[in-house]
């Protein structure tokens, strides 16, 4: 009576040529992922973005996505790492990044110029800027994460990158251990990105009706093609969290 | 047996090799080194493939432009100043104590170089290396070692190449040179002729006594030349250490590749002179005469000082492409500023940094696409006017933020540059704004907070911020800073919250 190894052994050699490995799972990729500093976003993604990888942070304006990337750039700093933010709308605000807690001493901030600036950069549009800028950082290599940050383009726009690009950035990023995070209004990156979080509008929260404390955001996610560990629980479709504004100092849960 | 031991160097032909060193494109043509005031030139120097095509020192520009294909160059005492500091750097790694015995077109060095056989191995090897770190340079050169000074210096320009002259053996060594190797006036050499004395081996056989009676003093000081027993006292120089290359262009140069092409070589120079010593390079200043008495100035600033040749001339490259000159190139000049080479110990839990020559070549094709001004790292300026900061440019810095990640905060998206909009107000409130042919209700507002400063300036500010809760006619609800701009009376949108 052959065992059951056997037994497996012997349907999968059988199937061979038409189905690798049949009767054994693929084996999954486990990423190193590195945390948001937002809790609930961070229990929701089973620890934080992946390195080495695309994630994708979409929303519409005042959804909570800039606040989440900051506060994500702002870990990374805390440790020391050196982070980019290309910025294709120069809409950086480098008050809500130190506000957040960011080193701004360790970020390099790409602002790409509009066409109508000088002449001869009238040869690129932002968006072409962008993706060269971040293409370059990407091979130069050290950099723990880098911001795409095509926050205010028409995804009408953006939809063009072709997905050879994405496919290389995914390949670059992962070469150089880089968490490639894309801001946008909806996901670009297709089956390159590792991960793609929805963030949704907010409810805000203000004390009398006279001074704003903050707001609430819900974050869902979208796609995630990896896992930081092989067995999980139940993950969960999504999670609200808070984030204050500049001025409000009090800590809250 | 004496413990003098000298290698003379003798680069003949020296306005010629100066101005062909950077040149390697003209170094297998003919030329010709035309020097003397404007109209009445004549040939001072000239190559040997110039020699081949009967080319010959004093020929006026006329008749050597007659010649074909002679290629004709105007003499430069910049570039030869600049091409004798690299020939005494090459010389000064061989040993410290150097004089001069330059004559005529000709640049000779004489070294001391007793006692450095364990360094370099016997006489032969030493002007092996010698020969090939002059060739490194760009440089064609005769060496010859004897531990006569003056048999040295006598018999390096009859050489071609190496010629060792063992100890005992200078007479002889001297013997078939012609007596024109010793500087002697006109009339002395006509007489000399008129005795059938042609070689130094037949004016040292002439008896002293008689010679002195015949052509003075000074005959009996060429006869001890010629006899290689000359004394001398040496008189060492200081070789000044400056990293300078220049080249003065035949014709002004515009494509900026033609520029590379010379800086190329420059940089070669100046990196290999900078090794020798165990430097870097830590800055490179770029000076350009421009056609039309302008000048133009770029400086390059590797992150840590670097010998990579490749990784230079890229910043170069960049650096010209972000500022091409604004007229066509006459003259370049290369000054270089030696630092010690960074040698960094990695750790294995340090966090990763980009690396940083790498990243200097990354920001210089960052600059090239978005603008010189706009890469760098932000700094808030110490000022309360809102929205304020300058760019610096970036530095890799792995040491830890010194701000604390906490609670996550609003972030801003600034509208650079922001918007005018029309502010319809309730009571003491923006209730509604129109930016453009778009209309957005405002459904709860916040403020006013008030700012001002440098009223006493051209660029004071007096604001009335306000957080404001707006939704477009589609539904789309959204954060955004309202700022009412009372010196101008006007509103504007100046960012979104987000």
């Amino acid at each position: 009576m052959p065992s059951a190894a056997a037994l497996r052994l012997e349907i999968e050699r059988t199937l061979e040529h038409r189905f690798p490995a049949a009767l054994t799972p693929a084996p999954k990729t486990i990423y190193e992922v590195a945390p948001t500093g937002v809790a609930p976003v961070d229990a929701l993604l089973e620890g934080g973005l992946p390195v080495g990888a695309i994630s994708e942070v979409t929303g519409l304006e005042s959804s909570g996505r800039t606040s989440l990337t900051l506060a994500f750039l702002a870990k990374r700093t805390e440790a020391g790492q050196v982070c980019a933010w290309v910025d294709a709308g120069d809409a950086f605000d480098p008050e809500s990044a130190a506000a957040s807690g960011v080193g701004l001493k360790q970020l390099l901030w790409v602002r790409c110029r509009n066409e109508n600036g000088l002449g001869w950069a009238k040869l690129w549009t932002r968006l072409d800027q962008a993706l060269r800028a971040t293409d370059l950082l990407l091979q130069a290599g050290g950099f723990a994460a880098i911001v795409l940050d095509l926050g205010d383009m028409e995804p009408a726009h953006a939809m063009r990158i072709p997905l050879a690009t994405w496919f290389r950035f995914r390949q670059a990023a992962d070469r150089t251990r880089c968490s490639l995070v894309v801001l946008g209004k909806t996901a670009y990156a297709q089956s390159s990105a590792a991960v793609v979080l929805d963030s949704a509008p907010f409810w805000p929260e203000s004390v009398g009706g006279t001074v704003w404390r903050g707001c609430k955001f819900e974050a869902r996610r979208g796609r995630q093609r990896v896992t930081p560990q092989l067995a999980t629980a139940r993950k969960l479709p999504a999670s609200a969290w808070t984030a204050n504004v500049a001025w409000d100092t009090e800590r809250r849960a | 047996m004496s413990s003098e031991l000298y290698a003379c160097v003798h680069a003949a032909e020296f306005p010629a090799q100066a101005l062909l060193r950077l040149r390697t494109d003209l170094q297998t043509v003919p030329v010709a080194v035309l020097d003397g005031p404007a109209a009445q030139e004549t040939v001072c120097s000239l190559n040997r493939h110039a020699v081949r095509r009967g080319a010959v020192l004093g020929m006026t520009r006329l008749e050597a432009e007659g010649i074909r294909g002679l290629q004709l160059l105007f003499r430069s005492s910049e570039v030869e100043n600049a091409a004798h500091a690299v020939f005494l750097e090459c010389a000064a790694k061989f040993s410290p104590r150097i004089e001069e015995a330059s004559h005529g077109t000709a640049c000779a060095l004489v070294l001391d170089i007793a006692g450095t056989e364990l360094l370099f191995g016997p006489p032969e090897k030493l002007a092996a290396r010698l020969r090939d770190e002059m060739a490194t340079a760009g440089f064609r050169i005769s060496i010859a070692t004897s531990g006569n000074f003056h048999a040295a210096r006598i018999k390096a320009p009859a050489t071609r190449g190496i010629a060792i002259i063992p100890a005992g053996e200078e007479a002889r060594a001297l013997e078939k040179l012609p007596i024109a190797s010793l500087a002697l006036t006109e009339e002395h050499k006509e007489t000399f002729a008129l005795w059938g004395i042609r070689t130094l081996g037949e004016l040292a056989a002439l008896p002293e006594v008689e010679l002195v009676k015949r052509l003075g003093a000074a005959a009996s000081d060429w006869r001890v030349l010629a006899h290689g027993s000359a004394r001398h006292t040496f008189q060492p120089i200081e070789p000044e250490f400056a990293l300078k290359e220049f080249y003065d262009f035949e014709t002004p140069v515009e494509q900026i590749d033609s520029l590379l092409f010379i800086g190329a070589r420059m940089i070669d120079c100046l990196v290999a002179r900078a090794v020798g010593r165990a430097l870097s390079l830590a800055s490179l200043t770029v000076d350009m005469e421009l056609d039309g008495g302008q000048s133009h100035h770029l400086a390059i600033h590797p992150a840590v000082p670097s010998m990579d040749r490749k990784f230079l001339l890229k910043l170069l490259q960049l650096e010209m492409g972000a500022h091409p000159p604004l007229a066509a190139v006459v003259s370049l000049t290369l000054t270089a500023e030696a630092g010690h080479s960074s040698k960094m110990q990695l750790g294995l839990f340090a966090p990763q940094t980009p690396e940083p020559s790498r990243l200097d070549v990354t920001l210089a094709r960052l600059k090239a696409i978005v603008g010189e001004d706009r890469v760098g790292t932000p700094v808030l300026e110490d000022t309360h006017r809102p929205g304020s900061f300058r760019m610096e440019g970036f530095v890799v810095n792995a040491k830890p933020s010194a701000q604390e990640a906490g609670h996550p905060r609003m972030a801003l998206r600034r509208v650079r540059p922001s918007h005018p909009i029309q502010v319809a107000l309730g009571t003491m409130k923006p209730v509604a704004f129109r930016d453009g042919d778009s209309r957005f209700e405002i459904a709860a507002a916040y403020g006013p907070w008030r700012t001002s400063g440098c009223w006493w300036s051209q660029d004071g500010w007096d604001t009335e911020e306000w957080d404001a809760m707006a939704s477009s006619a589609n539904g789309e609800a959204f954060g955004c800073l309202l700022v009412q701009d009372r010196l101008r009376n006007e509103w504007r949108l100046e960012a979104f919250y987000d």
